[in-house]
């Protein structure tokens, strides 16, 4: 099989994989009783990795505490295995696509350097309104409207609202 | 402390109930030592092939990290000991029963023989070297080249007993249900090996040696899979302790290190990649190659650390 070249911008119809997106939503209920998420993930390893250093602080400090309860172990949330698994499907998807090469995709007017500092605002911005919203994109809002959770709408509403209000004022970071 | 007149089998300061005593260092160690026995068995393959030429990077250029891997890695193990000064008494006795005393000779043996090994081409890879202010190393080399071939029958066996002796140190122990398993010592042999052939993927000059480096990953991962099946087995078919013991990484506190990030990213997926890259597709070959040697890493630390939280039951 040869490698096409052509290839390197071919993505799926958003569409056809929005629906698939639902697909898997659907049977991720019937596997696993619950939604998905992806920041969960991220807060099990905090919360571990805090308590790998300050065991107590991470034991009594309200935010990590609940994640112990039971004598349950933060990083064997299945959360994680979802994200591991993401992670490798994505790696196995753009391998047979030939996406799988490093670049940093940004608008000509500004660096690569420029590009990541803001990716990494944006990203920690993110998690703060993650942990804020007691979950991210796929856990409170896809996750929660599915099940026609109000608060999973408002935080849908509000995740592209904010998004659609702010990119005006940072525009010129892509235009 | 004076362990002679203990009497009680109880409250033993560092021996028990304390059973906590090998940290970081040494799994460091152990996959520092298995990474450097893989390249070195690897390189001395190739030159008994006599394919240096045809296969630079695992002949000469992956053997350079060696003498440094080997020279942090006794570090590690001499940072580690309680006391650090008395180590040269390991030199004072041969115990055939003890892996420890076989690791600590054939150290001994290779990690000089490694800086030779290294020290026969370090011209060929750094033309601009010149000895002339010491024209002794002009002997020493000539005397390397010479024995090469001696050199790379000797290291055959050393490496292989080097890269086997990192998991028989540990299922050596009885008192640790979770390392008394007889799969311990191959599967960290071929752990060390896959990490090795990883490696020289990073250091391969032609895409020829990267691909041959590639298909033998593939077949160590392969064989990495089974040992980890056959060893799980194992504790299943093993004494109630070690039922228990495999719990902490079946559904117990390691699962997510031992299954998510080992053997799901550590393995499975650097797996998946590498034969993808041999059908011609196009994956950078340092993802599988970083995963497979950061999984290695990570499989030592896990099972050094799970040895030590399983114990015996009483």
């Amino acid at each position: 099989m040869n490698i096409k070249s052509d290839k390197q911008h071919s993505y799926w119809n958003p569409y056809l994989g929005g629906f698939l997106l639902g697909l898997i939503l659907i049977m991720t209920f019937f596997f696993t009783g619950r939604g998905l998420g992806a920041s969960g993930a991220a807060k099990a390893i905090v919360t571990q990795s805090v308590h790998a250093i300050a065991p107590t602080h991470a034991e009594n400090n309200a935010f990590y505490a609940d994640q112990f309860l039971g004598g349950k172990v933060p990083i064997s949330n299945w959360l994680v295995f979802e994200v591991i698994g993401a992670l490798a499907g994505a790696f196995i998807s753009g391998s047979l696509s030939g996406r799988v090469f490093f670049r940093v995709q940004h608008s000509p007017k500004i660096t690569a350097r420029k590009r990541l500092w803001f990716a990494l605002l944006g990203g920690a911005l993110f998690g703060f309104g993650a942990q804020f919203a007691k979950g991210c994109t796929s856990g409170a809002a896809l996750s929660g409207m599915t099940v026609l959770s109000l608060g999973g709408y408002i935080a849908m509403l509000s995740i592209f609202g904010g998004a659609f209000l702010f990119a005006y004022f940072f525009r010129k970071l892509w235009l | 402390m004076k362990e002679e007149i203990f009497i009680s089998g109880r409250n033993i300061p560092h021996i028990d109930p304390h059973l906590a005593i090998w940290e970081f260092p040494i799994s460091l160690y152990l996959f520092l030592g298995g990474l450097s026995a893989g390249i070195l068995l690897f390189s001395a393959i190739t030159h008994l092939l006599n394919k240096d030429e045809e296969l630079k990077g695992a002949s000469k250029w992956a053997p350079l990290i060696v003498p440094f891997a080997l020279a942090i890695g006794l570090l590690a193990l001499i940072i580690d000991l309680g006391n650090p000064f008395y180590s040269w008494k390991l030199y004072t006795t041969i115990r055939l029963e003890s892996p420890m005393s076989w690791g600590a000779w054939v150290l001994l043996i290779v990690t000089p023989l490694s800086i030779l090994w290294v020290f026969s081409d370090l011209r060929k890879l750094f033309p601009k070297l010149n000895y002339s202010k010491l024209p002794f190393l002009f002997k020493v080399e000539d005397f390397c080249v010479k024995n090469k071939r001696y050199m790379a029958l000797a290291l055959i066996p050393l490496t292989i007993i080097l890269g086997i002796y990192t998991g028989i140190l540990l299922s050596a122990f009885n008192a640790r249900p979770l390392w008394n398993n007889a799969i311990l010592g191959p599967l960290f042999l071929v752990s060390g090996l896959s990490t090795a052939a990883a490696t020289i993927i990073l250091f391969a000059k032609s895409a020829h040696e990267r691909h041959l480096f590639s298909k033998i990953d593939i077949l160590l991962i392969v064989i990495e899979l089974g040992l980890i099946i056959h060893l799980i087995m194992g504790y299943y078919a093993g004494n109630e302790m070690q039922v228990e013991a495999v719990k902490i990484l079946v559904g117990g506190d390691l699962t997510t290190l031992f299954f998510g990030f080992f053997v799901a990213l550590g393995l499975l997926l650097p797996l998946v990649l590498e034969v993808f890259e041999l059908m011609g597709f196009k994956v950078p070959v340092v993802v599988p190659a970083i995963l497979i040697i950061v999984s290695g890493l990570i499989f030592r630390v896990l099972i050094v650390e799970a040895g030590q939280i399983t114990r015996i039951l009483y």
